[in-house]
């Protein structure tokens, strides 16, 4: 066989491949045009946006640990406003799906971001940011009630109109399926999963955390397997009887990772931490699946999702 | 600073040509590039730096790890570690990139362990390097332990101009400096115990300088690299005498692109006098160091 199908079929929109970019890991896309084809991208998820701008945390907000690092950077960004004056407009440039993931303190706050770029033709999507550790009041606690989540998700869908939501969840919860539920009975397209762990790392000599923020978000490839779990677990659990496609992700450096997450019942897989080592890691994994698929004499990538025996 | 960003950063494969010891504490590593690499490091500003992927590197023997990073030499990395250059030589399409480095942690255990003909990645050149002054015609160099590096190469650099340099350099001893004089340069040495040149910091001995020298402060510049706290210090002489000053400033950083935003630097903004964040991979890591909260 010579030609692979790497179209997915991503809650209705058609995305020319199972390949995302992380929030929070690849800016506004300009920062990875030296590095790359943003255009063959199946979608492109901005760093999140708040209704007001944000400076973000104090420094230290990164640390490195085995396998991983711990970031807190505290939603630190332009805000809304100057994202659709200054931002938004760049999207054109580049022919791929975006979605802007969207973050807040409170729920009006989701909804009044929402509303502001529902009007915009260039997006095609949000993602919903109820899983940030590192945001007090907000982000996390929203993200590990099942009641708050179906109240956010109904009103970001509404706010909306016609754009695709994906909900983003937090692994920092006893049972993923009950805040995945919550977010598919609510109304979410997708799910997004996961977000990073919440962590520490303490300096021994001064006996204080390394970080400002004192937590941070672990990430990277100490998380994957954990990830896996996760997406197959949502997957049997609630999403495939829902039909509602997951977004997995979490430590993917490399194409096997990546397949595992597809095999594991994600539809698409987003590529966070590895694109700070090698920027175009997304571009080599879309490369990478469609010699898999060859290899293993798969037509359409879409069939591999959940295919693990 | 941003005249001096380059367009054509990349991801690039460098040879290694030569990594030695130098002194007790710095190690000299050398890198052959060549075609689209080249091209990108052709217009690079002393300052502007490059992340390098040290992962596969493989750690010294163990017997060759020193004790005190035992614990260091068990880390798994998976980040890359920015550099910035003691030199950089572009003839036609070919180059040569030079990084003094101390062995401090997992990473630079690994880079120690380099050999002539490996293949290391880097992704450069990254940011804003130090922006020269052509109409000042004295150039003020203060550099403290691991701070020397890049000023090295910006002396290079101005030794193709006119301006008249003076190189200020301290450390803790004289066995903890890379050089003991900046080539062609009128280098004053400070080490904080007395083992070599003037006994104290080097903030004191440029300090002294200025006040018995009295140059014409409309006409110097300062350059600066080195602990933060010794550049607030220069900031503050700077400040007090009136004389423009560059600071180039480390952060710890994911990515050095400009994707994670984890290396943030409080500014104070020229125009609106608000303080915020700009990121030191991208805006700096060479700031104007009166908008610099230190």
């Amino acid at each position: 066989m010579n030609k692979v199908d790497l179209t997915i079929d991503f809650a209705g929109l058609k995305l020319k491949s199972p390949v995302f970019t992380a929030s929070g890991t690849c800016g506004y896309a300009d920062e990875l045009d030296d590095f790359m084809d943003i255009g063959r991208l199946g979608g492109f998820i901005t760093k999140s946006i708040t209704i007001e701008k944000r400076d973000g945390n104090p420094v230290p907000r990164i640390v490195e640990t085995n396998s991983g690092m711990l970031n807190a950077i505290g939603l630190a960004n332009v805000g809304v406003e100057k994202f659709i004056a200054e931002k938004l407009p760049l999207l054109k440039n580049y022919k791929t799906p975006f979605f802007v993931n969207i973050a807040g303190k409170t729920i009006d706050e989701y909804i009044a971001v929402a509303e502001k770029l529902a009007q915009f033709e260039q997006i095609a999507g949000f993602e919903l940011n109820i899983s940030c550790p590192n945001v007090k009041k907000g982000g996390i606690t929203f993200g590990t009630d099942p009641q708050l989540i179906h109240q956010i998700t109904s009103a970001v869908k509404k706010a909306g109109g016609k754009k695709i939501l994906i909900t983003k969840l937090t692994p920092n919860v006893t049972d993923i399926s009950i805040t995945a539920k919550a977010a598919i009975e609510a109304g979410t397209d997708a799910l997004s999963m996961i977000n990073t762990f919440t962590a520490m790392v303490i300096d021994i000599e001064t006996r204080k955390p390394v970080l400002a923020n004192r937590t941070g978000g672990l990430s990277g490839p100490a998380i994957k397997p954990i990830a896996v779990y996760l997406v197959n677990k949502v997957y049997n659990e609630v999403a495939k009887s829902a039909n509602v496609p997951i977004l997995g992700g979490g430590g993917i450096r490399s194409t096997a990772d990546a397949v595992e997450f597809l095999i594991a019942g994600a539809t698409a897989v987003s590529i966070g931490t590895a694109s700070f080592i090698y920027p175009d890691t997304a571009i080599k994994i879309i490369d990478g699946i469609e010699d898999y698929c060859r290899r293993h004499k798969i037509e359409r990538v879409g069939d591999l999702t959940g295919s693990l025996k | 600073m941003e005249k001096c960003t380059s367009k054509k950063k990349g991801v690039f494969n460098a040879s290694v040509l030569a990594n030695e010891q130098i002194g007790e504490c710095f190690y000299r590593l050398s890198l052959a590039i060549e075609g689209q690499a080249a091209e990108a490091f052709n217009m690079t500003k002393p300052g502007q730096f490059a992340e390098f992927e040290l992962s596969n590197a493989s750690l010294p023997s163990e017997e060759k790890i020193p004790n005190e990073l035992a614990d260091k030499a068990l880390r798994q990395i998976i980040l890359r570690r920015p550099f910035s250059f003691s030199d950089i030589e572009i003839t036609g399409n070919k180059g040569k990139l030079e990084v003094l480095y101390c062995v401090l942690g997992p990473a630079t255990l690994r880079m120690k362990t380099l050999s002539p003909g490996d293949k290391i990645s880097i992704i450069g050149p990254l940011g804003n390097g130090f922006s020269i002054e052509r109409e000042k015609t004295l150039a003020i160099l203060v550099a403290g332990g691991m701070g020397v590096p890049p000023l090295l190469h910006l002396a290079k650099e101005l030794s193709k101009s006119k301006t008249k340099t003076i190189a200020f350099v301290g450390a803790k001893s004289g066995s903890q400096l890379p050089c003991s004089e900046i080539k062609n340069v009128q280098t004053l040495i400070s080490t904080d115990d007395g083992s070599m040149g003037f006994k104290g910091f080097v903030t004191a001995m440029l300090k002294e300088w200025l006040v018995k020298e009295k140059p014409d402060v409309s006409k110097a510049i300062i350059y600066t690299c080195g602990p933060e706290i010794m550049m607030a210090g220069v900031a503050k002489i700077a400040g007090e005498f009136g004389i423009g000053c560059q600071v180039s400033l480390e952060r710890v950083m994911a990515c050095g692109t400009g994707l994670c935003q984890g290396c943030a630097v409080k500014c104070i903004d020229k125009k609106t006098k608000e303080a915020g964040y700009k990121l030191c991979c991208k805006d700096g890591p060479v700031f104007w160091a009166d908008e610099v909260v230190f």
